[in-house]
């Protein structure tokens, strides 16, 4: 029955009554490296130094393979691991400690089994005592924007997977946050589920404008969701390429419909061939 | 799989127990077994109906020694098992003690405690509570270990002070565990209580069972062998109900 609900209604791109809030941040990471167990016997030099440079409410992805530091790098920029190397500003502010003008979405959800959709969403609200009407106001407008309403008084286990990766995308929303962290939320997804969140995830962003920095594998997601492209190389991950997505928006479900949209895909792909990442 | 009735599925253990019962009772009367080796359970459900009064008395006495004594080896099993999780520092000091309090016959400590704390209700209780502690801190190491260390980033990126990580995060994630524990300790607690109501008592089950056997009164020992289980029983049933309220999401 839960696979039946999958889908959602259509979303009006129009500012809603609550639609509207804080505008996206901007972000500037500078020479950023980290090194697990640094000092120890044998450190792990997971990531970098790369450079990262995104504009407010701009949607930028980050593509690479497994284990290149792409959640690492989610975790440096949103404050919750430090920077080995390098710095961070979030609006033009250093970063020294995890901040909450962030909203993160993880791969596996990471809802807690033991309080309801709803409670799981208004976490953050009980935790950092924010103003109960005001967050109550936008997880309804979010519930009913990511088409899960009915489904607030449901605990994780009783909702699908699709499902409860929306919860735990209106969790990271609910705050009003000005920037998006989104590690590969879609990857446990199946492929039908994926491309309708993807576009429920791109008309929100639309009537929103936060600033996305979004990890995945998937090249589909990376070029149908993004301004931007950052192709990464493998572990310990650099930037090697950065690529515009020059597509109008909202995109279709089948992304073949542009054929620019092969010629995008085509680059990302030439360029892992080139790192090695396919071998054909 | 068929389905079974909720009423069949009361209905047919109790059958079999009742079943049990009068197998006992045609055994005992066709071989004429003296009462004092075993009666039948006519005799003692008798002798339940006739000693309700001294038997609820000293039920009671018991039960509320097995209560403190439980909760004064859960508190500190839990609290210590979630030191134990959380730092390796407390692993590394804490185990190996709790590991050897674990190896040591503890019913065997009961002398020791009555020449140190005397005929008070403290040796029993403590007793209890020394047997009651262990299986809840294996079972709360495990329930606390168990939680996705990732959690620690969602806890940390929405500002959770320990307190909150504790309450909301870690708490619930390790209750499973924790009630788990709950439900077999519980159910032991009521035999170290009985036991050790042998040693030193004027009042409880087990003093009941030593005044039973200095008169060779074999159905009263069966009587209070029936109150025993029934209290274990009501114990454990209360525990789960309790589970049942403060954790509704296990149901899913």
């Amino acid at each position: 029955m839960a696979q039946m609900t999958e889908t959602t209604q259509p979303l009006q791109s129009a500012l809603g009554a609550h639609g509207s809030g804080r505008a996206g941040a901007s972000i500037h990471a500078k020479g950023i490296t980290k090194v697990y167990g640094q000092g120890g016997v044998s450190p792990f030099h997971a990531l970098g130094p790369i450079d990262l440079d995104i504009k407010p409410g701009e949607f930028v992805s980050l593509i690479g393979p497994s284990g290149c530091g792409k959640s690492t790098t989610l975790l440096l920029t949103s404050g919750l691991e430090p920077v080995s190397d390098g710095t961070v500003e979030v609006d033009g502010k250093p970063l020294t400690k995890p901040i909450s003008e962030v909203g993160i979405v993880f791969q596996d959800h990471l809802l807690l089994d033991f309080r309801t959709a709803m409670q799981n969403v208004l976490l953050q609200q009980e935790i950092r005592k924010l103003d109960a009407e005001k967050i109550r106001a936008r997880a309804e407008m979010l519930f009913d924007r990511l088409g899960i309403r009915g489904s607030e008084n449901k605990y994780p286990r009783q909702l699908s997977g699709g499902m409860r990766q929306r919860v735990s995308i209106a969790r990271a929303l609910v705050h009003d946050p000005s920037m998006l962290l989104m590690d590969e939320p879609f990857g446990a997804l199946d492929a039908i589920t994926r491309t309708q969140i993807r576009h429920d995830l791109e008309m929100l962003w639309l009537e929103t404008k936060k600033t996305v920095l979004f990890i995945t594998h998937s090249i589909e997601e990376a070029v149908g969701l993004s301004d931007r492209v950052l192709v990464m190389s493998q572990s310990p991950g650099q930037i090697v390429e950065e690529i515009k997505i020059d597509l109008p928006r909202p995109r279709p479900a089948h992304l073949g419909e542009y054929p620019e949209f092969s010629k995008y895909a085509e680059r990302i792909y030439k360029i892992f061939a080139k790192l090695g990442v396919y071998k054909f | 799989m068929t389905a079974v009735s909720p009423l069949r599925r009361v209905l047919e253990p109790i059958l079999w127990f009742a079943g049990l019962l009068l197998l006992w009772q045609l055994l005992v009367r066709a071989f004429d077994v003296p009462i004092f080796v075993l009666p039948a359970p006519t005799d003692f459900l008798a002798d339940i109906v006739e000693e309700r009064q001294r038997l609820f008395y000293h039920g009671l006495i018991t039960t509320k020694l097995i209560l403190i004594g439980f909760v004064a080896g859960a508190v500190p099993g839990v609290v210590l098992a979630y030191l134990i999780a959380k730092f390796r520092i407390a692993e590394r000091i804490l185990y190996p003690i709790v590991i050897f309090i674990q190896g040591l016959p503890k019913v065997t400590l009961a002398p020791l405690m009555l020449v140190w704390f005397g005929f008070s209700d403290l040796p029993k209780v403590l007793l209890t509570a020394l047997i009651t502690f262990f299986p809840v801190l294996v079972d709360s190491v495990t329930g606390f270990k168990s939680i996705d260390p990732r959690q620690y980033y969602l806890s940390r990126s929405v500002g959770a002070s320990w307190w909150q990580t504790f309450r909301l995060f870690e708490l619930p994630s390790a209750a499973p565990s924790i009630f788990s524990g709950f439900k077999i300790t519980i159910v032991i607690a009521v035999t170290v209580v009985i036991v050790v109501e042998w040693l030193n008592s004027q009042n409880g089950l087990g003093y009941l069972v030593l005044r039973a056997m200095d008169s060779s009164n074999t159905p009263l020992i069966f009587a209070v062998l029936v109150v025993g289980s029934v209290i274990g029983v009501v114990l454990s049933f209360g525990m789960a109900l309790l589970e049942r309220l403060l954790l509704p999401w296990r149901r899913y």
